[in-house]
Order: C-alpha cells, then structure tokens, then sequence
C-alpha cells in the first residue's frame, strides 16, 4: 500500500469547496465561450476566444 | 527504565514535514531527504521540473552529499542547499512581497503540474527574497500529482496568501499584523468576520472565504467532514483541467489586489518637510564623505522612509532597509522592483518593536535582533523619534545599535530647539531629558567611539560616524 504522509490537514471540507469552486468556474467558462461564439457568429472580424480570467476578486 | 530518544538534529523551525529536515553543521546548513521521500525527490529531479525551476530561478539550487551527515537511520540524500544570508518571514513583508510570493507559489505549481508533481504545502515560509525577487526554498514540498484528487495545500495557501491580502485590501488591516497572529494561516471563518459587508457580492471573496467559512463552522478542524473528504489516490473525481481554472481564478484575483496606504504617516516625509531640498543635499554630500572612507558590504538602514539612503548605501554595499510604516516599504519595494535594484532588501520592521521570536518553544522563528548583523548601521533623523515620540531614555538606545553593528554607526542628532523636535513635544508635558549633543555623545560614547562629527550646513542637526568599541558588548 502507498504511505501518504499529509501532515497539513486537508480537512473540514476542502475537497469539497475546490470540488464546488471548480464546478462554478467551469461552468462560467463554459458560458462565456458560448457567450463569445454566439458574440463571433454575428460579428465579421475573426477573434480570438477569450482566455478563462476570472477577474471577480 | 527510560529509553533515550535522541532529539533530532533538525533546525528548530524544520519538524513538521517528515520528509526530511534542515540541520545545521559547523555554519552551514544541510537538507536531508528521509527514505519517505525518496520516490517523489528522484521524479522532481527526472521530470525535469528541478532543472526548469532552477533554471529560472524560481527554487533554490542544492548539490547532493554521499554521506549520511545527520546520523539518521531514515536518511536517504543529503543536500547542500545554495545558502541564504538573510532569512525574512512573511509578517516583516509589505503587501507586494506577500502578494509576489503568492504569485510565485503559483508559478512554480503551475510548472510542477506540467511534470506530474504538484506542491504538498503552500506556506509563504516556504518563500525568500534573494536579489530583491522570491524564490522558493523547500525542496521537499513536491510530491507526485494525482489528478483525481484536488490541490492538497489549497486551504493553506488561502489561509496563508490570500486571505492576508484580502484584509489588508479590504480592509486595510496590514498583512504584516495578521499574520504575526496568525503564523498558520487566517482561518476562513475569522477572515470572513474581519472582511466588510460589501465583499459577500464578490465572487471571489464568496467562493474562497465564505464558502469554506460556511463549511468549517459545521465540521470540527482537524476531523474532516462526512462527506467530501480525501477519497483514496486515483478514486477521486477531480482533473487537471478543474485544478488549472481554479489556480488561474486564484491569479486573477491576486493581480488584483492592491494596498491603498492612504493614511500612511510617513508619506512624502521629504517632500512635506520644509527643511526639504537644501537639507537633503547638504545631507547627502556629508552622508556621502563619511561613507567613503569606510569599508562594510552590509547595511541596516533604520528607519528607511522612502529609502533614499538605502540607495546611495545601494552603491557599496547589501542592504536591508526597514521602517516601521507598512506603506513607505512597499513602495521601496515597487520602486526597487521596477528599477530591478537587486541590492536593497526592504522590510516593515519598527526598531521599537522589531520582530519577535515565535512558533515551538520560540525557536521556531528567531526573532529580528538574533538573525540581523551589519557592518554599518544607519539611523538618521531617527533617535529624536524614539525619544520624543516613543518615550525611550537616550541612554537605552546606543546599547540596542551596537548589538545589531559590527563595525559601524552613522547616526544623525536633532536637537531639541529643532522645528521636529518641537512638533513631537508640543502636546507632551512630559519627556525624557537631559536631551543635548553633549549628553548625546556621552550616551553614544559608552559603546562607540566617534570617528567623525559634522554639523549639517543650514540646521543644528549634526552627523556622527561611529565605531564600535570591542569591548562594548
């Protein structure tokens, strides 16, 4: 068996908050690249998709 | 009958990871690899991820020892790591050094996730300044990347970077005050109580402080909960691609965050001082003389401001330049930064209150007298400030100078009719005297002797270089 040694303790949930974070990010980056090619089918100019920045501080 | 446990040679603030230790010997400081460790340290050096990361000077270089130099029975490498001249913790950093080693921390998960391995812990202790950038030190913080499971340390970067950042962004609390409470890590649920009302609309803030403040609150630390704990290795349902969004969201928000300093007291000193420009030049010109016929390689500027000493002391030597104002050493900082001055290592230190020792018996993080040793130290228009407006004796502050200097002293003297002076006792009835040049050099006089004396032309303040006395201490 492999030996894990966690001596920080990943605990109280942290595992599932990334799991959520993760899911919410997902789907705002989802969204947005549907957002840009919805944006792109109407525009002429060729862009480039955007980058997954999540600027909400 | 009692066993004999023999303590380990470990560094006192090198315990909590068992993967191995620092120890020292004869000055020099050693990292050992224990047997538990091995698998992981022979991928990070076969992925190639040490090479990269060393190449671009985001980790500290080792050389690997044959011999098994700390007589452990768990030994399996020993390394010489490059060694550092001066260790600095994360509450002695202004916010854009907190900020810079999160973004750090960062980088160098993203490269470790390019080679299979991820970071097992995120400690901002893990993090140095050398020539004025981060640079990560822990060799054993690299373990094999499972991609089913999330990032191990992510709590403890938040609680440790982020949440920091967040008050002081938020807030205004300085990161340097926080984190002295909280060496570990701001838990999300104090951080949560200290952010004001107007970030539960951040996403952000809701996501990495909230969140967990809401999940914490019903699971005892330490336990885990019910459900949404670690699932075995290659049994959870986590990807790379998950773990990639989050640390991209952890970057843009850290780009972010700024410190406003707004209130800061110190703020255009120089340029607020009407004894400004022909002072500061007359100043310089003296500063400059004294200077020239000495010999030192290290510095201590204390009470730095906006660290315009520090850059001419830049010329000859290292130097760590601190003050007690968050604000003016983070603009050091940028301003070193943004001119790539390698040279000068600021830091929020208050001479009054410089930094304590903490952690496991007070060893684990030595406090700023013991790891602080200059060939000259600087303190100009500095000791009218302890004295006025920090109520110290006169007689008390030589003795505190001559243990952090080697060599020398250039110390500026402001006398009592001097317009500073008179603002800083205007409103007290009571302070220390006697306070003149003469008492002045007779305190100075016990531990120094006094080399050089000048009066700078236009005021009564005078310059004095000093040397140490041997016997003085």
């Amino acid at each position: 068996m492999k030996v894990v040694f966690l001596y920080i303790d990943p605990g109280s949930g942290s595992y599932l908050i990334q799991v959520i974070i993760a899911a919410v990010l997902g789907a705002l980056f989802y969204f947005k690249n549907l957002w840009w090619k919805f944006r792109s089918f109407f525009s002429r100019k060729k862009q480039e998709p955007p980058k997954n920045d999540n600027e909400n501080a | 009958m009692t066993m004999k446990m023999p303590e380990l040679p470990h560094h006192p603030a090198s315990f909590r990871d068992p993967s191995g230790f620092v120890f020292q010997v004869k000055g020099i400081y050693y990292r050992q690899i224990s047997k538990s460790y091995a698998e992981d340290y022979e991928q990070l050096l076969q992925s190639g991820l040490y090479a990269k990361l060393t190449a671009r000077k985001l980790l500290l270089t080792h050389q690997e020892l044959p011999e098994n130099l700390s007589g452990s029975p768990e030994h399996y490498k020993t390394l010489v790591p490059e060694q550092l001249e001066l260790i600095t913790y994360p509450y002695e950093w202004s916010f854009d050094q907190l900020k810079d080693a999160a973004l750090h921390t960062l980088a160098v998960l993203r490269l470790s996730l390019e080679h299979d391995m991820i970071l097992k812990d995120a400690s901002p202790f893990n993090i140095q300044f050398r020539d004025g950038k981060p640079l990560f030190i822990d060799t054993l913080s690299f373990e094999r990347y499972d991609a089913s499971l999330p990032w191990v340390a992510y709590r403890q970067f938040c609680e440790s970077f982020l949440f920091p950042l967040y008050l002081e962004h938020y807030s205004g609390l300085g990161t340097q005050k926080a984190l002295l409470s909280w060496p570990d890590g701001i838990p999300a649920a104090v951080t949560a109580r200290l952010l004001p009302w107007k970030c539960r609309w951040k996403m952000g803030v809701w996501m990495h402080v909230y969140l967990p403040a809401m999940v914490e609150g019903r699971t005892k630390r330490g336990e885990g909960p019910k459900r949404g704990g670690r699932p075995a290795p290659g049994k959870g349902t986590f990807s790379k691609e998950k773990l990639q969004h989050i640390l991209q969201n952890l970057e843009a928000i850290l780009n972010r965050l700024g410190t406003k300093g707004d209130d800061s007291t110190w703020r255009n000193y120089y340029e607020a001082t009407i004894l400004s420009r022909d002072y500061l030049e007359e100043k310089e010109r003296l500063f400059r003389e004294f200077m020239q016929g000495l010999t030192f390689k290290t510095a201590l500027d204390i009470g730095a401001n906006d660290g315009y000493f520090s850059h001419i002391l830049g010329e000859a030597a290292s130097v760590l330049a601190i003050d007690a104002d968050a604000f003016c050493m983070n603009t050091l900082y940028r301003g070193l930064r943004e001119k790539n001055i390698l040279n000068i290592q600021p830091l929020c230190v208050d001479i009054v209150n410089p930094t304590p020792a903490i952690g496991f018996r007070n060893r684990e993080r030595a406090s700023f007298s013991e790891r602080v040793r200059v060939e000259l130290v600087v303190a100009l228009a500095l000791v009218h400030h302890l004295v006025f407006g920090r109520n110290l004796p006169l007689t008390d502050i030589p003795g505190y100078f001559a243990e952090l200097t080697t060599g020398y002293l250039l110390v500026e003297f402001v006398p009592l009719e001097d317009e500073k002076v008179q603002e800083l006792i205007r409103n007290k009835s009571r302070y220390h005297l006697p306070y003149d040049a003469h008492y002045f050099e007779a305190c100075f006089g016990q531990y120094f002797d006094i080399g050089k004396k000048k009066e700078i032309p236009g005021t009564k303040r005078i310059l004095y270089l000093m040397k140490k006395r041997p016997s003085s201490l």
